[in-house]
C-alpha cells in the first residue's frame, strides 16, 4: 500500500517533470525565435529589403563586410567607449550614493531620499531638450555626442542608487562599528571592509551601466543631431530603417545587431550569478 | 463606515482587509488634507520665525564681534584668514570673487530679462549690394531661462555661503574666548575622509543630479507657464514669453472643434496607460515567477541552459529585438504567414492596424510581447527570492498534506508578495512610463481618430509618455504642452505611488527601502 | 565643512556658466565691399543616396565659380521627410543648405529655417524651372527656395504576372485579382495624408490654403466633406475593406507578398531589382461608384533645396550662389543620372534620357491626374491623414460623413474659423467667408455691411462653416422697419429694403438683433 503511494508521488513527479521539460522547450523556442530569425537574415546575400521568408536562399557574409565598410565601425567604437567610462564612473558615483545612504545618519538624509524619490516620478522625456542645449553650449554635441553622452549618463546615475542601496543594506553595521573601534577611517572601512563584501553589487551595477548605453537611440539621437560621427550603434542603425534607406540596409541592419549583441550577450551570460545575486540582494532585500 | 478594532480586524478575510485599509485612506484623506494644511501653515510659521532668528543672530555677530569679523560681512573668508584658517578663508574668498564677476559679466544681465524672457527678437535685413536677405538674431528667451534658472540657483549658493561665513566668525570667536584652538585646513582635510566623509562621497554625485536632473526639471515645469514651440523658439523665428496659466486652462478645460478636449484625450490615454501598467506588470510577475518555479523544480536538467535562453531578452538590446519583432506581427509579416500555411486563419490579421474594438488586436499583443521581454527579469529575481523561502516550511506543510497548489498559495506567494512589494510599485510606475516597447513596437498605433482631435496622431496604444513625445516631435512642437502633460503624469505617478505606499502594509514596513 | 559642500557645487556651477559666456552673440558683418572671395565652412543635408553625389559637385562648385567662393562643406545624410522634425529641435545646428520633401515647407517657414531669396535668384529660379514647381517656393509672391525635383508624386508599380494588363485600370479588377491570387495592394491609405488625397482629387475635390508670412493658414477653400468627398470616400473604402488591402509604400513589399504598390518613382530600380521582367508601371486606376468611373489622382509634389537663414550677409549670398549651382541645369541631370531624381529644371526635362526614363513615363501618365501641391498647413498632413482609419471603421455612408465633417471642422480650427458669420447675397452664400464674420465683444456680435443694390438682398446669420445656427427675421427687435419680411418668408432670412451701409448687432443671451442704418 505504501510502496503503491510511492510509486504513484514517484510516477506523477516523472510526469510532471516531462511535462513541464516540454513546456520549457517550447518557451524556448518562442524566446529564441526572433534572434534566430535576425541571425539568419544577416546571412542573406540574395537581396537586401525585407523579405516574406527566413531562411536564405545565398548564404554568405556580404552583410557584415558592407557594415564595416559602412560608418558602423564609428558608431560600434563610440558606444564602446560609451559604455566603457559610463561602467566605471557610474559605478563609482552610485557607489558613494548608495553606500552614503546606507551608513550615514545625517541630518537632511531622509529630505534628500524623499526629494530623490519624488525627482524620479517626473518623465524625464522633457528634459531631453533642456540637456542637449546645456551640451551644445558646453560644446558637446553633434561630432562630440560622446564626451556629452558620458557626461550626462553619469552625472544623472546618483539617482540609480536603489538597489545597490538595498544591497548593503544586508551587510551587518556590527562590521563598520568593529573596524571603526579598531581606529580605522569611514574611508578604510568603505574600502578595506565593505567593497570587498560587495563584489556581487559592484558587478551588477558595472554590468547594468555598460548594457544601458547600447539601447540609448531617443536621447542619444538628440545629441548627435545628425552627425555620423557623433552616434552611437542604435541612432546610426535606427536610421538604416528610415524609409529612404530600410531597401538597401535591412539585411545590414540584422548583421549589425549580431554584432552589437555579441559582447554584451556574452558578458552578460559570464556575469550572470552576480547580476542575479545582485539583483535579488538588492532590489528586494533577501 | 465601519471602524475595527484591532482584533476585529485580524478577523477579516485578506479582502475584506484590503477594502478596509482602502476605505480608511480614502476616509482620512479630508483629515490628511487639514494636517497638510496646519503643516504647511507650521511651515511657514518657522519659516518666518527661523529667518527672523537668523537675522538676528547676524546682527548679534555684528555688534558682538570683533573688527576681523565685521569685515567679514563685506569680504568673505576675512575672519578666517586673520585668524590662520587659510585653507577656509581662502575658499570664501575666492567664491565671493567669483560670483562677483559672474554677477557683472553675466549673470546680472540673464536675471534681468528673466521676467521678460527676452525683449528684441529676430530681425530680416535686406542687402542691396550682394541682393540678399541676411538675418539678425538677439535675445534667446531659451538660454534667458535656462540661465536665469542657473544664476538663481548660484544666488541661492552664495547667501548661504554668505551666512556661513558669517556663523564661522562667531563660532571661530567663542572657540578662541575658550580657549581652544581652531581647526587647521589639514583638519578640515582629515575630516573629509572620516566623520565628515559622506559629504565627500555626496558632493559629485548630488552636483551631477542638480545640474542635469533638478535644474531640467525645474526648466520644464517653468515651460508649462509659456508658449515655448516650434515656431516660437525664442531665438530664431520668435521669442516666448510667459502664460500664466493659460496652458493648464487649454489642457484641462478648453474644447476644441467637435467638442473634443484635450482633457478627453488624456483621460482616455491615462485610461489606457493604467490598464497596461496593471497588464504589463502583473502578467510579468505571475508568469515570471511562474517560469522560474519550473526551471528551479527538482528534477529540471539543463538549469543553466534554460536560464541562459531567456536571458537573452535582457542583453540584446531592445531597439533590435522588438523592432525585429513589431514587423514579425505586420499584416504581411512572418507570423500571419505562418499561421495561413498552417490553416489557421484564412486572411492575415492586421494585428497593428485594426482600430476594432479601441485597437484590442495590438492592446493584447503589446502586453503579451512585453511578457516576452519582461518575464527573464522577474525569472532572475524569483529565482534568487524562492532559494531563499526556508525549506522546513514546505516540508511541514507537506506532511500536513498539502498539494502544490496549496503549497504555492499559503507560502510561496505571500512571501514573494510581502519580499517584493516595492519592486512592483516601482515596476508599476515604470511601466506607466515604458516608453520602448510601446515606441518600438507600434508607434502608438493604431490611429485612434477620436483622441487625435485635440492634438495630431493618437493612437490607441499610446502611453502618456509616448503620446508626450509625440507633441514634442509633432508638427508644431507643442513644448509647452508636452510640459503640462509631464506635471499631469507626475501628478498621476505621486498620487497612485501615495495610496499604495499608504494601503500595502508590506511596503510601509519597508521603510528602508524606499 | 557644510561650506565646503557648498562652495564645490557652486564652483560646479561655475564653471558650467564660464562656458556659455555672455548672452549677445557676434554681430552681422557689414560692409560694402561686395566681393564674396573666402573660405566658408558649411553643413549640407541630403538623403542618404546623394551624400556622395552632393560632395562631387561642390567640388565642381569649388573648382569652377569665378568669385572666389570656397566651400568647406560637411556632408550629411538626412531624409528629405523628416528636415522639418530634425531643424524645429535646432534651427541653429541644423544645415545651412538642405535638400527637402514640398510638404516641409509650411513647417520650415513656421520655424524661420528658411531663407528669402532676392530679386536676382528669384528671377533665376523663375525662368528656369517649371511654374508649377515655382509655385512650390512661392509664398505671398516671395520665393524661398530652389527646386531640385519635380516627379515627387505617385502612381502604381504592379506584378504583371498577376495582375493582366487589361485590369489596370479599374481598380475593383485589381482588388478582385489580389484577392484572387492571395497577393497584397500596397497604398499608404491609413498613415499618409499624400497618398489618400488621391482618391479625393479623383471626384474633383480641392483643398486649398492660404499661408501668411509666418507660415500659419489664414484661410482654407476645402471641400473633402463635400458630396463628391463622400463619393472619393466610398471608393478608398472598397480598398481599406479588401482583407488584401496593406497600408504600405515600401518598394519592398514586392519582395513579402504585394502585387501592386502605389509609391513613386525613387522605388523604380528597387523594385526592378525585385520584379525583373515583371515590372509594370502605369498611372493609378479608376474606381466606380455608382456607376460612373473616376481616375484616382495624386499629388504632384517636388523636392526642393532650402538655404538656412544666416547672420553673415555675404556667407548667405554665397549659399545662394551654390544652391543656385546645385540646381541648375546640368546638376539636375547628373542627379538624374545617377539617382534617377527627374529635373524640375525646363531644360532638362526635355532632355532624351529624362523623357524616355520608365519611371518618369508613369509618372506623366499619371501627370493628367494630378494636382500640384500647392502650399498646405503643416497641420494638415497629420488631420488628414485619419481619414483612412476613420472611413475603414465607418459603418455606412453616414459614417464616413462623419468622418469627412470631422475632418473639416480640424481643419477650420486650424484656421481660426469659428463665431458667426452674416451670409446672404453681399458675400455670395459664402459660410466660410471670414471678412464677413461678425466681431464679438462680451457676447455681442457685430458687423458693419455695405448692401449693393441687387435682386434679392437677404441673408443670415449662422455659425462659421455650418449652417446650424440661424438667426434671422424673427429675432429682430430694433430696425424691423428696415428689412421685408414678406420677402424672408419661410427662411427666417433678413432682406433689406433699400441698398445701403447697416450695422447688425445680434445679442447672444436673448438672441435679438439690431439693425442701424448709418
Amino acid at each position: 500500500m505504501n510502496e503503491k503511494r510511492h510509486m504513484g508521488i514517484k510516477a506523477s513527479r516523472a510526469l510532471s517533470n516531462t511535462i513541464i521539460h516540454i513546456l520549457l522547450v517550447i518557451i524556448s523556442i518562442i524566446w529564441l525565435i526572433p534572434f534566430v530569425c535576425i541571425l539568419l537574415q544577416s546571412f542573406r546575400v540574395e537581396s537586401t529589403w525585407q523579405v516574406g521568408y527566413v531562411i536564405p536562399q545565398q548564404w554568405g557574409l556580404d552583410n557584415y563586410a558592407a557594415i564595416f565598410k559602412s560608418d558602423f565601425t564609428h558608431w560600434y567604437l563610440n558606444t564602446f567607449i560609451i559604455a566603457l567610462v559610463n561602467a566605471v564612473l557610474q559605478t563609482v558615483i552610485v557607489l558613494c550614493m548608495s553606500y552614503t545612504l546606507s551608513r550615514f545618519r545625517f541630518k537632511i538624509r531622509g529630505a534628500l531620499m524623499r526629494f530623490m524619490l519624488i525627482l524620479g516620478m517626473f518623465p524625464g522625456m522633457l528634459t531631453m531638450i533642456i540637456l542637449y542645449r546645456v551640451l551644445k553650449d558646453l560644446g558637446m554635441t553633434e561630432a562630440n555626442a560622446v564626451p556629452g553622452l558620458i557626461l550626462v549618463y553619469v552625472a544623472s546615475s546618483g539617482m540609480g542608487y536603489y538597489v545597490s542601496k538595498g544591497f548593503f543594506d544586508t551587510i551587518p553595521k556590527s562590521l563598520d562599528e568593529a573596524a571603526r573601534v579598531d581606529g580605522a577611517t569611514r574611508f578604510q572601512v568603505l574600502t578595506k571592509i565593505i567593497l570587498p563584501l560587495a563584489k556581487p553589487i559592484v558587478i551588477y551595477t558595472i554590468l547594468t551601466a555598460f548594457m544601458a548605453p547600447w539601447g540609448d537611440f531617443v536621447f542619444a539621437r538628440y545629441i548627435s543631431f545628425g552627425n555620423p560621427f557623433g552616434m552611437n550603434v542604435a541612432v546610426g542603425m535606427y536610421n538604416w530603417l528610415n524609409k529612404d534607406m530600410i531597401n538597401s540596409c535591412y539585411t545590414m541592419f540584422c548583421a549589425g545587431g549580431v554584432i552589437v549583441a555579441l559582447p554584451v550577450t556574452i558578458l552578460f551570460m559570464c556575469l550572470q550569478r552576480y547580476y542575479v545575486e545582485g539583483v535579488t540582494g538588492g532590489a528586494v532585500k533577501g | 463606515m465601519k471602524q475595527y478594532s484591532d482584533l476585529e480586524f485580524l478577523r477579516l478575510s485578506k479582502w475584506e482587509k484590503f477594502r478596509y485599509k482602502l476605505l480608511c485612506f480614502f476616509a482620512a484623506i479630508p483629515r490628511a488634507l487639514k494636517n497638510a494644511g496646519i503643516g504647511i501653515g507650521r511651515f511657514f510659521k518657522n519659516a518666518v520665525l527661523g529667518i527672523g532668528r537668523e537675522f538676528k543672530d547676524l546682527w548679534l555677530t555684528f555688534r558682538e564681534g570683533d573688527w576681523k569679523t565685521k569685515t567679514s560681512y563685506l569680504v568673505m573668508g576675512f575672519g578666517c584668514l586673520a585668524r590662520g584658517q587659510i585653507l577656509r578663508g581662502l575658499m570664501f574668498l575666492l567664491f565671493e570673487i567669483v560670483f562677483i564677476f559672474y554677477m557683472i559679466v553675466a549673470g546680472g544681465y540673464w536675471i534681468s530679462m528673466l521676467p521678460s524672457l527676452g525683449k528684441t527678437g529676430p530681425g530680416e535685413v535686406y542687402n542691396a549690394v550682394l541682393d540678399t536677405y541676411s538675418y539678425e538674431y538677439n535675445d534667446n528667451s531659451f538660454k534667458i531661462l535656462l540661465y536665469g534658472v542657473l544664476t538663481i540657483f548660484f544666488i541661492v549658493a552664495f547667501i548661504y555661503t554668505w551666512r556661513a561665513n558669517i556663523k564661522q566668525n562667531r563660532v571661530a570667536e567663542q572657540i578662541l574666548r575658550s580657549g581652544k584652538k581652531l581647526k587647521s585646513g589639514k583638519d578640515d582635510l582629515r575630516s573629509l575622509v572620516d566623520d565628515q566623509f559622506h559629504k565627500t562621497l555626496l558632493a559629485l554625485p548630488l552636483t551631477g543630479i542638480l545640474i542635469f536632473t533638478v535644474l531640467p526639471i525645474i526648466f520644464m515645469i517653468l515651460v508649462a507657464f509659456t508658449n515655448y514651440d516650434g515656431s516660437h523658439d525664442g531665438y530664431i523665428n520668435s521669442l516666448f514669453t510667459w502664460q500664466g496659466l493659460e496652458n493648464f486652462r487649454t489642457m484641462l478645460v478648453w474644447k476644441g472643434a467637435g467638442g473634443r478636449s484635450y482633457s478627453a484625450t488624456f483621460g482616455e490615454i491615462l485610461t489606457w496607460t493604467l490598464i497596461w501598467a496593471f497588464f504589463a506588470t502583473f502578467t510579468n510577475y505571475f508568469l515570471g515567477m511562474f517560469v522560474a518555479m519550473m526551471i528551479n523544480k527538482k528534477g529540471i536538467r539543463v538549469k543553466k541552459l534554460w536560464r541562459t535562453i531567456l536571458i537573452l531578452t535582457i542583453a540584446i538590446p531592445q531597439f533590435i529585438s522588438l523592432l525585429y519583432v513589431s514587423k514579425m506581427f505586420a499584416k504581411n509579416g512572418i507570423v500571419n504567414g505562418l499561421l495561413l500555411d498552417l490553416g489557421w486563419i484564412d486572411q492575415a490579421i492586421d494585428f497593428w492596424g485594426s482600430t476594432a474594438h479601441n485597437g484590442l488586436t495590438a492592446r493584447v499583443l503589446v502586453i503579451v510581447i512585453n511578457i516576452w521581454i519582461g518575464i527573464p527579469y522577474l525569472m532572475l529575481i524569483a529565482t534568487g527570492i524562492l532559494m531563499n523561502i526556508p525549506q522546513d516550511l514546505y516540508e511541514s506543510a507537506r506532511i500536513d498534506g498539502a498539494n502544490p497548489w496549496q503549497q504555492f498559495r499559503k507560502i510561496t506567494l505571500p512571501y514573494m508578495l510581502f519580499i517584493t512589494g516595492p519592486y512592483l510599485l516601482t515596476q508599476f510606475t515604470g511601466n506607466m512610463n515604458n516608453f520602448n516597447v510601446i515606441y518600438l513596437l507600434t508607434g502608438g498605433a493604431p490611429t485612434n481618430a477620436a483622441a487625435s482631435w485635440a492634438s495630431g496622431n493618437v493612437g490607441y496604444t499610446d502611453l502618456l509618455i509616448t503620446w508626450l513625445f509625440k507633441i514634442t516631435t509633432g508638427e508644431d512642437a507643442k513644448y509647452y504642452l508636452a510640459s503640462v502633460v509631464g506635471i499631469l503624469v507626475f501628478v498621476v505617478v505621486a498620487v497612485i505611488s501615495l495610496i499604495v505606499y499608504n494601503v500595502l502594509p508590506s511596503i510601509k514596513n519597508e521603510e528602508d527601502f524606499q | 565643512m557644510k561650506k565646503l559642500l557648498a562652495m564645490l557645487l557652486a564652483l560646479a556651477l561655475v564653471l558650467s556658466l564660464a562656458a556659455c559666456g555672455g548672452g549677445k552673440t557676434e554681430t552681422a558683418k557689414t560692409g560694402s565691399d561686395d566681393s564674396l572671395a573666402g573660405t566658408y565652412d558649411i553643413k549640407v543635408w541630403v538623403a542618404e543616396a546623394a551624400v556622395d553625389l552632393t560632395k562631387k559637385q561642390i567640388d565642381d562648385f569649388n573648382a569652377s565659380n569665378s568669385d572666389g567662393i570656397k566651400f568647406n562643406a560637411t556632408i550629411q545624410p538626412v531624409g528629405e521627410s523628416d528636415i522639418a522634425t530634425q531643424i524645429i529641435t535646432d534651427v541653429e545646428a541644423a544645415g545651412d543648405i538642405y535638400i527637402f520633401a514640398q510638404d516641409q515647407f509650411a513647417r520650415l517657414i513656421q520655424a524661420g529655417a528658411i531663407a528669402k531669396l532676392g530679386q536676382g535668384a528669384a528671377q533665376i529660379v523663375k525662368d528656369n524651372s517649371t511654374p508649377e514647381s515655382v509655385a512650390a517656393v512661392t509664398l505671398n509672391n516671395e520665393l524661398y527656395g530652389y527646386p531640385v525635383t519635380a516627379d515627387n508624386g505617385y502612381f502604381m508599380y504592379y506584378d504583371k504576372s498577376v495582375i493582366p494588363e487589361e485590369d489596370v485600370d479599374s481598380l475593383e479588377k485589381i482588388i478582385a485579382d489580389c484577392e484572387k491570387a492571395n497577393k497584397y495592394f500596397a497604398m499608404e491609405l491609413q498613415s499618409s495624408a499624400w497618398y489618400l488625397a488621391g482618391f479625393f482629387f479623383a471626384t474633383g475635390c480641392v483643398s486649398e490654403w492660404t499661408l501668411d508670412d509666418t507660415g500659419m493658414a489664414t484661410a482654407l477653400k476645402d471641400t473633402f466633406d463635400s458630396p463628391e468627398g463622400l463619393i472619393a470616400a466610398k471608393g478608398m473604402k472598397k480598398l481599406l475593406d479588401s482583407p488584401m488591402h496593406l497600408s504600405s509604400s515600401a518598394a519592398s513589399e514586392f519582395a513579402s507578398g504585394a502585387a501592386v504598390v502605389v509609391c513613386g518613382t525613387w522605388a523604380y530600380n528597387d523594385i526592378k531589382a525585385i520584379l525583373g521582367d515583371n515590372l509594370g508601371a502605369t498611372d493609378l486606376p479608376s474606381f466606380n461608384v455608382d456607376g460612373k468611373d473616376y481616375h484616382i489622382g495624386s499629388f504632384n509634389g517636388f523636392k526642393l533645396m532650402g538655404v538656412k537663414p544666416q547672420t553673415d550677409a555675404k556667407k548667405q549670398a554665397a549659399l545662394h550662389k551654390l544652391a543656385q549651382f546645385l540646381t541648375d541645369e546640368t546638376r539636375q541631370l547628373e542627379r538624374f543620372n545617377e539617382l534617377a531624381w527627374g529635373p524640375a529644371n525646363t531644360v532638362a526635362q526635355k532632355d532624351p534620357a529624362v523623357s524616355s526614363n520608365a519611371g518618369q513615363i508613369a509618372i506623366n501618365a499619371q501627370a493628367p491626374y494630378a494636382t500640384p501641391q500647392g502650399q498646405i498647413s503643416g497641420a494638415w498632413w497629420n488631420i488628414a491623414k485619419v481619414i483612412g482609419d476613420e472611413v475603414k471603421d465607418a459603418k455606412d455612408d453616414a459614417g464616413i460623413q462623419a468622418a469627412l465633417d470631422n475632418y473639416k471642422a480640424k481643419c477650420d480650427a486650424l484656421i481660426g474659423v469659428g463665431g458667426f458669420v452674416f451670409v446672404g447675397a453681399w458675400n455670395g452664400w459664402d459660410n466660410a467667408d471670414m471678412t464677413h464674420k461678425l466681431e464679438e465683444s462680451g457676447g455681442v456680435y457685430a458687423i458693419t455691411l455695405e448692401v449693393e443694390q441687387s435682386d434679392y438682398m437677404g441673408g443670415r446669420i449662422v455659425a462659421a462653416t455650418t449652417w446650424d445656427t440661424d438667426h434671422g427675421a424673427a429675432q429682430v427687435t430694433t430696425g424691423a422697419d428696415l428689412i421685408d419680411v414678406e420677402a424672408g418668408g419661410g427662411d427666417n432670412n433678413i432682406v433689406f429694403k433699400a441698398p445701403g451701409n447697416y450695422t447688425v448687432k445680434w445679442t447672444e443671451s436673448s438672441n435679438t438683433i439690431e439693425i442701424v442704418k448709418n
